[in-house]
């Protein structure tokens, strides 16, 4: 039965898993709002990352560290990927590069498989996020609520760094033209290695911030990379705040089918994409121009 | 024509391939339980050879990467295990009928919500839609599909022949069974490959916003593209069914549709039988690995490993790599022809005749109007040009010259006015439309089909002509297109390319392709030819070439050229309109623009080089 | 069409008439004689050995629990061949392999995924000559694989499947199943929650969205209402692979139950539960969880599963008890260095069981095998005294309900759970012709 306090309590809920996902997604669409290319291996990362941070959290306690290492070891993975493989993608076609990065992925996967075996790893949340508060009219785990502050921070700081520094406006030009960054004589070479880099770091972070509330496994990212690509067709490939609506509007949805037919959450979702896409097929902040 | 050629090659598909899988589909099962192979195993590879057929059509030829198709697979396995387990028919071939025409009626659902995109978001929005058939099966649909059990009990397959039905019993037999199939399937997928309409898949998988351009309707030929590929996934579900007895809900999984492009890679895309080798060289390993002491899951790690080392190396693929040795060895015995840019033909161009003026506009644009958000990039510009005529758009850099040229082709939808062809209004119509018309545009940038060879480039653009926006004729030759060989031979002659006709495009020299640019938009044998810098990059002596060969264009139909360089405005123009921050400033034959003192000054206010006259 | 037209062909001798063989009509009208071969039998242990055909998932989401199965399946089959653990106390195996023949096997990754199941099953008959095989780790290969066997006439001794189907629906002839079902599980669970946790109480379950899971949930709540006045107060219908649970769990701790019934598994039941925690429901409510996931208490912790109650499989701290059970434990930890989970026990328990058969039966002649084992001797094994039902191929042994134990409680690093009870498998079983089992022909 849907309650008015329920009902509020979903939409909240919406929120936070909206949350979640437009923290992972957020690396996506960077990565391809700049460098056109859509990374198959996105949730591999963000596998690598709940890892890295497991086993920080393992041998430290500290969950801050957890967060710093997972971000860190994963900007490290990306740093090699792109010099290593990457780069040599960027003059070949979008369908090379999905093949790549979805080869990569199951390369990556399989190696945390051999390494850490199959089991879901322990991890819990840290100490200042256990137990529930109330809110009033429900009461909520304490660490989703300030999941809910870190996305917020984190989202704030991807914006300002996006909209108020000299990378930013190198990134956004990218999105808006590909072309132009080239002509302005940017140094596109450290400019891409950054760029990637710092979407496997998003994706690194998320996957910690992830790992008390998942089961942490080699194949935690496989799920969340079908819905991230979900967020950022409904919001438009490559723009932040398309990225921030999408990912709103995908868990407002899942969380409020559950109320009243939950057997169908997840074919709701794409339901809700197909007719976005119907209505507006470059999506809801997406720019016609780019294909 | 200097002893060069004139005749298109003959264009027979040639019977080796066939012969040579048919030959390979009947000592398959004798060869390879040598190889630790079983037949079991032969007809898993046929079945994913089979799916992947119609995967290569769609991936391969046009270009469409989808990561969705297990959803026909899925659909249409279910459907042919559903009608026999649960006995509503016990015809085979029905059942697998009826599995196909379900995989097509949602190969047409699909492909009419996803191929509106192309290239990455195609590829996010087919895996979307494959995982909400997926849920789909395993929740809602449970009653009819097992949920996650699948359909057990499918009967062994039968054939009825009117007085009597066989049924498959042995293995081999089920092996003879799927093997026809995979023929047929292979000579269909042939037949499709070789016709115009496999021609034009080829075209948009190379340039898709040229072969809209050259007037292809590329959305109706991608959406048959991906049904066809829907309804061979659809008897590839079906036969999997059969031959296990058991329909698996695994055919909807992500893993089934990621495998086919594993193997369709690994094979080679673009070859019809990539795909088999593929499947081949995957369970084959998958079974070979396994056996490896101690490696347990790795093996998947090795293919993981085997297979991003073939894309970065091996692009082709296997049998795509075997096919370019085979060809350049073939191409090193035959043709050694010398390097040199063709020169164009010399003969004098026709003696210009004056347009008739007083006749009614052939190509008319009133107060047309382009924003984008606040940005006015032409404004309310009005212009008609009449038939004959050479009309000349210029203006300093970011007059609105592409824009207002773009609008005229279809390329981009004006904001406000209208644009009118023969007195009829065509605003709003896509440039595939108005390119059927007679109004076509060739490109600033060249837009040709870099893998083609030359004469290939232009039976493209001459097959809109012939067979207007769309025919699904894809059982019939191209050599059967009544007029095309004519059309290509003359337009091939007309830029003097006909030496260069077995050339791939991307080899040309600059200049060449300039004029294979110019060519594309002559075949489809316009009434108007919008023309935008046709001599850009070019060297002096390349551009006075390409003036004498607009000359000779410009006597048969109405030229709209936009160019920077003065020198060939004034020598082909019969009149110049003159566009500056997005409107008209001045219109008139060249003389006079010459002398008008706000054309001067907006040039110098443009502060762009002005190549004097 | 040929004259005649009906002709039995065997498929090796068409394989050794080679290429005109092709233009002979593939027609098959069974076999003509009672002596013929059946399945792999005698092919398959003409020489000196008798070939294993096992898959289970070594990637993919189960790859944990099948990696433990396979161990189970190694340990009995070299104890089989050399002897040692349970052989010497089982009544007719000699530790010298099984009728003299060595066991042999190749195990496959199944992906938990039944098509590459039953392709790599399907090789092992063909090519191996497989005499038996097994493994699982999900009911829809199970399912797959059941039909497989009866189709090839290939004894399948069923490895980790606990779905209703496996010896209700889908049982055949040529499969037999070890696992306590679903429906065994449920029962048993029952009368020790209303024992423990009281009459009359609000339940709320979270169930998968797949077969299963709705299995589970029929059963449990029927037989919780119907005998002890429970209710439902919510059911939580989730899609399979759902990462984050929220809004179903916010339902259900909106939904004013007294106990919480989880029946997620594998890496949703490690999700589901550590979200159950973080929304309160730990405190609010109790846990029962069906079928707990061998893992689940690894990825979760202690803290998490401490007064949880469900069932197992097996639970290796009936090794205390049990000297059977104790053996199998002690040799298991001696060779992989962990205790055993119920994966592994359902391999050896399997594995065993049919060299014991066998070796009754005198032949591999799966014929004979099966009708060894539907004459329903009883076996001393880990998981307590077994036999198989002749009608549905089902084990009737007892099944472990437990309790999560406290963390402080705890004497070891995995003594996750305390056994609450071993309920005897005559008291839990489905009636006769359930789900309207038919085994299939002989042959």
């Amino acid at each position: 039965m849907v309650t008015w306090a329920l009902l509020w309590a979903q939409l909240f809920n919406g929120l936070v898993l909206g949350a979640l996902l437009v923290l992972v997604a957020m690396g996506l669409t960077i990565v391809f709002g700049t460098l056109g290319i859509v990374n198959f291996a996105h949730g591999a990362l963000y596998m690598i990352g709940a890892y890295a941070g497991y086993v920080a959290f393992l041998h430290t306690q500290s969950f801050i560290l957890a967060m710093v290492s997972g971000a860190a070891v994963v900007l490290l993975i990306g740093v090699i990927l792109e010099r290593g493989l990457i780069r040599h993608y960027y003059a070949r076609p979008p369908e090379d590069q999905i093949l790549v990065t979805f080869g990569l992925a199951i390369v990556l996967i399989e190696i945390v498989r051999l390494i850490f075996g199959g089991i879901s790893r322990r991890t819990d949340e840290p100490i200042w996020g256990n137990g529930v508060v109330n809110l009033g009219l429900l009461y909520y785990p304490r660490y989703q609520v300030e999941v809910l502050g870190i996305v917020t921070l984190v989202l704030i700081a991807l914006y300002l760094v996006l909209y108020r520094t000299k990378i930013g406006l190198i990134v956004r030009a990218g999105i808006e033209d590909p072309l132009m960054v080239n002509i302005l004589g940017i140094n596109v070479t450290r400019t891409f290695l950054l760029v990637f880099g710092l979407g496997a770091m998003a994706a690194g972070f998320a996957g910690v911030i992830n790992a008390p509330i998942v089961s942490v496994d080699p194949d935690m990212g496989a799920p969340i990379l079908i819905q991230c690509f979900v967020v950022i067709v409904i919001g438009g490939v490559g723009s932040f705040w398309g990225a921030v609506a999408g990912g709103l509007i995908a868990g407002e949805t899942l969380s409020l089918t559950t109320m009243v037919a939950p057997d169908y959450a997840q074919v709701m979702l794409f339901a809700a994409m197909a007719f976005i896409l119907i209505v507006r097929p470059q999506g809801l902040f997406g720019v016609k121009t780019r294909q | 024509m200097k002893g060069y050629s004139t005749q298109a090659p003959r264009r027979v598909p040639s019977l080796l391939p066939l012969i040579a899988v048919a030959v390979g589909l009947v000592i398959f099962p004798f060869v390879f339980p040598f190889l630790d192979g079983t037949i079991d195993v032969a007809d898993r590879i046929l079945v994913w050879g089979l799916f992947g057929l119609g995967f290569d059509i769609l991936f391969g030829y046009t270009g469409l990467l989808s990561f969705g198709q297990a959803a026909f697979f899925g659909a249409g396995g279910f459907t042919t295990a559903y009608l026999l387990a649960g006995n509503i028919t016990s015809s085979t071939i029905l059942a697998l009928l009826a599995g196909m025409a379900v995989a097509a009626v949602l190969g047409v659902i699909i492909g009419l919500l996803s191929l509106r995109r192309s290239g990455i978001y195609f590829a996010m929005l087919t895996l979307a839609f494959g995982e909400m058939l997926f849920f789909l099966e395993n929740s809602p649909l449970r009653q009819w599909t097992g949920g996650e059990n699948g359909l057990p009990g499918v009967p062994k397959p039968n054939l009825p022949l009117g007085f009597t039905t066989i049924e498959l019993h042995s293995a081999l037999a089920i092996y003879a069974f799927i093997a026809v199939l995979f023929f047929v399937g292979f000579w269909l997928a042939r037949r499709i490959i070789v016709s115009p309409f496999g021609m034009v898949l080829r075209a948009i998988r190379e340039n898709v916003e040229r072969a809209g351009a050259v007037g292809h309707d590329v959305l109706l030929y991608k959406l048959v593209a991906f049904v066809i590929a829907a309804v061979y996934g659809g008897l590839a579900g079906g036969l999997l069914g059969l031959l296990q007895g058991y329909m698996p809900p695994d055919a909807f999984y992500l893993e089934t549709s990621s495998q086919l492009i594993i193997q369709t890679v690994i094979g080679g895309a673009g070859t019809l039988i990539g795909p088999l080798v593929g499947a081949a060289i995957w369970l084959y390993l998958y079974q070979i690995l396994q056996i490896v002491p101690g490696l347990g899951g790795a093996w998947k790690l090795i293919l993981g490993l085997v297979f991003v080392i073939l894309v970065t190396g091996l692009r082709q693929g296997i049998v795509g790599g075997i096919l370019l040795v085979w060809r350049r060895r073939r191409a090193r015995g035959g043709q050694a022809e010398a390097g040199a840019v063709q020169p164009i033909d010399d003969a004098p161009p026709p003696p210009r005749v004056k347009p008739d003026y007083t006749k009614p506009p052939i190509l008319e644009a009133r107060d047309l109007s382009k924003h984008y958000g606040g940005l006015l990039a032409v404004d309310k510009v009005s212009f008609s040009v009449v038939e004959g005529e050479t009309r000349a758009v210029i203006g300093p850099n970011g007059a609105g010259k592409s824009t207002f040229f773009k609008m005229l082709a279809g390329a981009v939808q004006a904001t406000s006015g209208d644009i009118l062809f023969a007195g009829a209004p065509i605003t709003g119509l896509d440039a595939a439309r108005i390119c059927q018309l007679g109004v076509v545009r060739s490109f600033q940038i060249n837009q040709i089909f870099p893998h083609l060879t030359v004469r290939e480039n232009i039976t493209i653009a001459a097959l809109a002509r012939r067979r207007g926006k769309f025919r699904p004729d894809m059982l019939s030759r191209i050599d059967a297109v009544p007029g095309l060989d004519d059309l290509v031979r003359d337009t091939l002659a007309a830029v003097s390319l006909t030496a260069r006709g077995d050339r791939r495009a991307s080899d040309l020299a600059y200049g060449e392709k300039r004029r294979l640019e110019i060519a594309l938009a002559l075949a489809t044998s316009p009434r108007v030819l919008l023309l935008d810098e046709p001599t850009a990059g070019m060297s002096p002596a390349e551009r006075s070439d390409t003036v004498r060969l607009l000359k000779r264009i410009a006597a048969a139909m109405t030229i709209v050229i936009v160019e920077h360089d003065m020198d060939v405005v004034f020598e082909l123009a019969d009149r110049v309109t003159v566009l500056s921050e997005g409107r008209k400033i001045a219109e008139g034959e060249p003389v006079e623009i010459q002398n008008n003192p706000v054309v001067r000054a907006a040039y110098l206010g443009g502060e762009t080089e002005y190549e004097p006259a | 069409m040929p004259e005649g037209g009906k002709k039995t062909l065997n498929r090796r001798h068409v394989l050794k008439a080679g290429a005109a063989a092709s233009l002979l009509p593939f027609i098959h009208t069974g076999r003509a004689f009672a002596e013929t071969p059946i399945g792999s039998w005698p092919a398959g242990v003409s020489g000196d050995t008798a070939f294993i055909g096992i898959s289970t998932p070594l990637t993919g989401p189960y790859s944990a629990d099948g990696a433990d199965h396979l161990k189970g399946y190694q340990l009995a089959i070299e104890q089989l061949n050399n002897g040692g653990g349970i052989v010497s106390k089982l009544p007719h195996l000699s530790g010298k392999g099984v009728l003299g023949k060595k066991v042999i096997y190749k195990y496959a990754d199944s992906q938990t995924q039944p098509n590459p199941a039953v392709q790599a099953q399907t090789t092992f008959i063909n090519q191996d000559k497989a005499i038996m095989i097994t493994g699982c780790l999900s009911s829809a290969v199970a399912v797959a694989v059941e039909k497989l066997a009866q189709r090839e006439q290939v004894l399948n001794m069923v490895g980790c499947s606990g779905a209703n189907e496996t010896t209700g629906a889908d049982c055949v002839r040529y499969g037999f199943r070890n696992q306590p079902s679903a429906y065994m599980a449920d029962l048993a669970l029952a009368p020790v929650l209303a024992k423990h946790l009281g009459r009359n109480l609000k339940a709320a379950y979270l169930v998968p969205d797949y077969v299963y899971g709705h299995s589970v949930f029929g059963t449990l709540s029927e037989a919780m209402d119907k005998k002890y006045g429970w209710k439902v107060a919510a059911k939580q219908i989730a899609p399979l692979g759902t990462n984050n649970f929220s809004s179903y769990l916010l339902n259900i701790a909106n939904s004013g139950a007294d106990v919480f019934i989880n029946v997620t598994f594998g890496a949703d039941a490690v999700s589901s539960t550590k979200q159950a925690k973080q929304f309160g429901l730990m405190d609010k409510m109790k846990q029962v969880q069906p079928n707990i996931s061998a893992f689940l208490p690894d990825g979760v912790g202690a803290e998490l599963m401490q007064d949880t109650y469900g069932t197992f499989d097996f639970w290796w701290t009936q090794s205390y008890k049990d000297p059977m059970a104790k053996i199998f434990v002690d040799d298991f930890m001696k060779k992989f260095n962990y205790n055993p989970r119920w994966a592994a026990h359902i391999g050896y328990t399997q594995m065993m069981f049919w060299a014991e058969a066998v070796e009754r039966a005198k032949s591999f002649n799966p014929v004979k095998v099966i009708k060894m084992l539907e004459s329903g001797f009883k076996l001393d094994l880990p998981g307590g005294e077994t036999y198989y039902r002749a009608f549905d191929h089902q084990a009737v042994r007892a099944v472990p309900v437990v309790l999560g134990k406290k963390p402080s409680e705890m004497k070891s690093k995995d003594d996750y759970f305390e056994i609450l009870d071993l309920v005897p498998g005559e008291d839990v079983m489905p009636p006769k012709g359930f789900q309207g089992c038919k085994l299939g022909p002989y042959i």
